[in-house]
């Protein structure tokens, strides 16, 4: 059997695919969205000076980051439904993975940009009469965040793609919506190609959008 | 105004102060000096509770800073800290960092805590760089911006710690020159340097620190003329060549 590249399925399957594509969009911004709270909440509780409260925060990042996400993904969709009675609606259940997931790679960037900026700093804002709070707040989170930004670009990368395991809990993100095409015209091979270079196009893009930012970044005031 | 009792601190196991007495009156001038390692900073820091004390008093303009019930914050910006390392905040202009203390601690309207910050900005020499941010400033005019951010909190003492240790020699004096100029204006100062020349000069009392313990404590005329005391002959042999 002879094979025969057709590139007028990959053109043809373009605009459902970008229909994929744009719940991938919103999957991401919004699991980040959340997951940047979470992160930013644990990521605090873990520099506490208490360590009950760090053990806590570590509970929740160990769990998720020892886990494979299509675990969770199965269990919150397929697993939890058996005890509550309900099922969450998919595309909820696939910001929720997404949160989770990142909000415990995202606590460790904002741990490390934290303790990364020089006590000296926070001994300044001490010696003025600002509160710890305060000083966390107008002199050492601005600080830190400039730094997160790297990391924080490199994370929406990682949660983009990871919304393709998405697809076996039944959310129509692109790989989804690959799969059902190529269920339908057989073209495995044009389909998830194109599959593929909309992912690309889409890292890329925030790559770029990244490097901008970081320059923007960079010309004020760093030292 | 400042009055330190038996004050003691350890590190661990490692006890840096072994009982310091020290009392400074207003206006007064205090200069700090002592070998590296005789806890000489940690006195200072300990007066602002940056380092909390193991034992002892230590009271700032009538606060017990070791009673539960003083906002240590506030005694924080009467008697505020210069660092060796500057500490400014790489983040903010040269204004904002001097305009931030006043607008949150002091309550202080935007437009006010401006007027304050560029007129001590003046003060120091340095009205041009208010738009500027700290990494494009010298040692020493980062040093003079930390100066003014500590008096834009109208303290009424200043702690200075060892704040011309980071900087290039020909910086030096700029530096000095403003903390003379405090001094003049009857600011409360205390300072641990090694600045033997700015001690003669400008302090009234200057007190020798040396195994955790309070050696000397004499007026800067006896101190350095007549130094009796065999280990305080002995850092001064050691440093005047130097200086």
């Amino acid at each position: 059997m002879a094979f025969n590249f057709e590139p007028k399925v990959m053109i043809e399957s373009v605009p459902m695919l970008l229909k994929g594509a744009e719940l991938t969009i919103y999957l991401t911004v919004g699991g980040l969205f959340f997951g940047f709270i979470l992160g930013a909440f644990f990521g605090l509780l873990k520099l506490s000076r208490s360590w009950i409260i760090r053990k806590c925060a570590g509970v929740y990042i160990e769990t998720i980051r020892g886990t494979p996400m299509l675990v969770q993904a199965m269990f919150l969709y397929f697993g939890l439904p058996m005890a509550l009675g309900f099922r969450i609606p998919a595309m909820v259940a696939g910001i929720i993975i997404i949160a989770i997931n990142s909000g415990a790679y995202i606590a460790e960037i904002v741990r490390g940009a934290v303790q990364s900026i020089n006590p000296g700093q926070m001994e300044a804002g001490r010696t003025i009469g600002l509160n710890a709070m305060q000083t966390m707040r107008y002199i050492i989170w601005p600080q830190a965040f400039r730094r997160m930004v790297p990391p924080l670009g490199n994370q929406f990368i990682i949660s983009l793609k990871d919304t393709s395991l998405l697809m076996i809990i039944g959310v129509g993100e692109l790989l989804r919506t690959g799969d059902e095409i190529v269920a339908v015209n057989f073209r495995a091979f044009e389909v998830y190609l194109t599959c593929g270079l909309i992912y690309l196009c889409m890292t890329m893009s925030i790559a770029k959008c990244l490097r901008i930012i970081e320059k923007r970044l960079q010309m004020r005031g760093k030292a | 105004m400042i009055s330190i009792k038996n004050l003691h601190k350890s590190f661990g196991h490692i006890n840096v102060l072994k009982g310091i007495n020290i009392e400074v009156a207003q206006g007064e001038v205090l200069v700090i000096v002592g070998p590296s390692g005789s806890g000489k900073s940690t006195v200072l820091r300990c007066i602002n509770r940056l380092e909390v004390p193991t034992s002892g008093t230590v009271i700032v303009d009538g606060l017990d800073i070791m009673d539960k019930s003083t906002d240590i914050n506030f005694v924080r910006s009467e008697a505020t800290m210069v660092f060796q390392h500057f500490n400014l905040f790489p983040h903010m202009t040269v204004l904002d960092n001097i305009t931030l203390g006043p607008i949150k601690v002091k309550k202080m309207s935007k437009a006010e805590a401006e007027k304050l910050g560029m007129g001590l900005l003046s003060k120091v020499g340095l009205a041009d760089k208010a738009k500027n941010y700290p990494d494009q400033l010298s040692g020493g005019q980062k040093q003079r911006v930390a100066i003014a951010r500590s008096l834009a909190l109208r303290p009424k003492a200043i702690l200075f710690d060892e704040p011309t240790s980071a900087l290039d020699p020909e910086l030096v004096g700029e530096v000095l020159e403003v903390m003379k100029n405090l001094a003049t204006e009857g600011m409360t100062m205390v300072v641990v340097t090694h600045e033997m020349g700015f001690a003669q000069e400008v302090a009234d009392r200057v007190i020798f620190i040396d195994e955790g313990v309070v050696q000397v404590d004499k007026p800067p005329k006896e101190f350095f003329i007549n130094p009796e005391h065999p280990r305080l002959k002995d850092f001064l042999g050691k440093v005047i060549v130097h200086g």
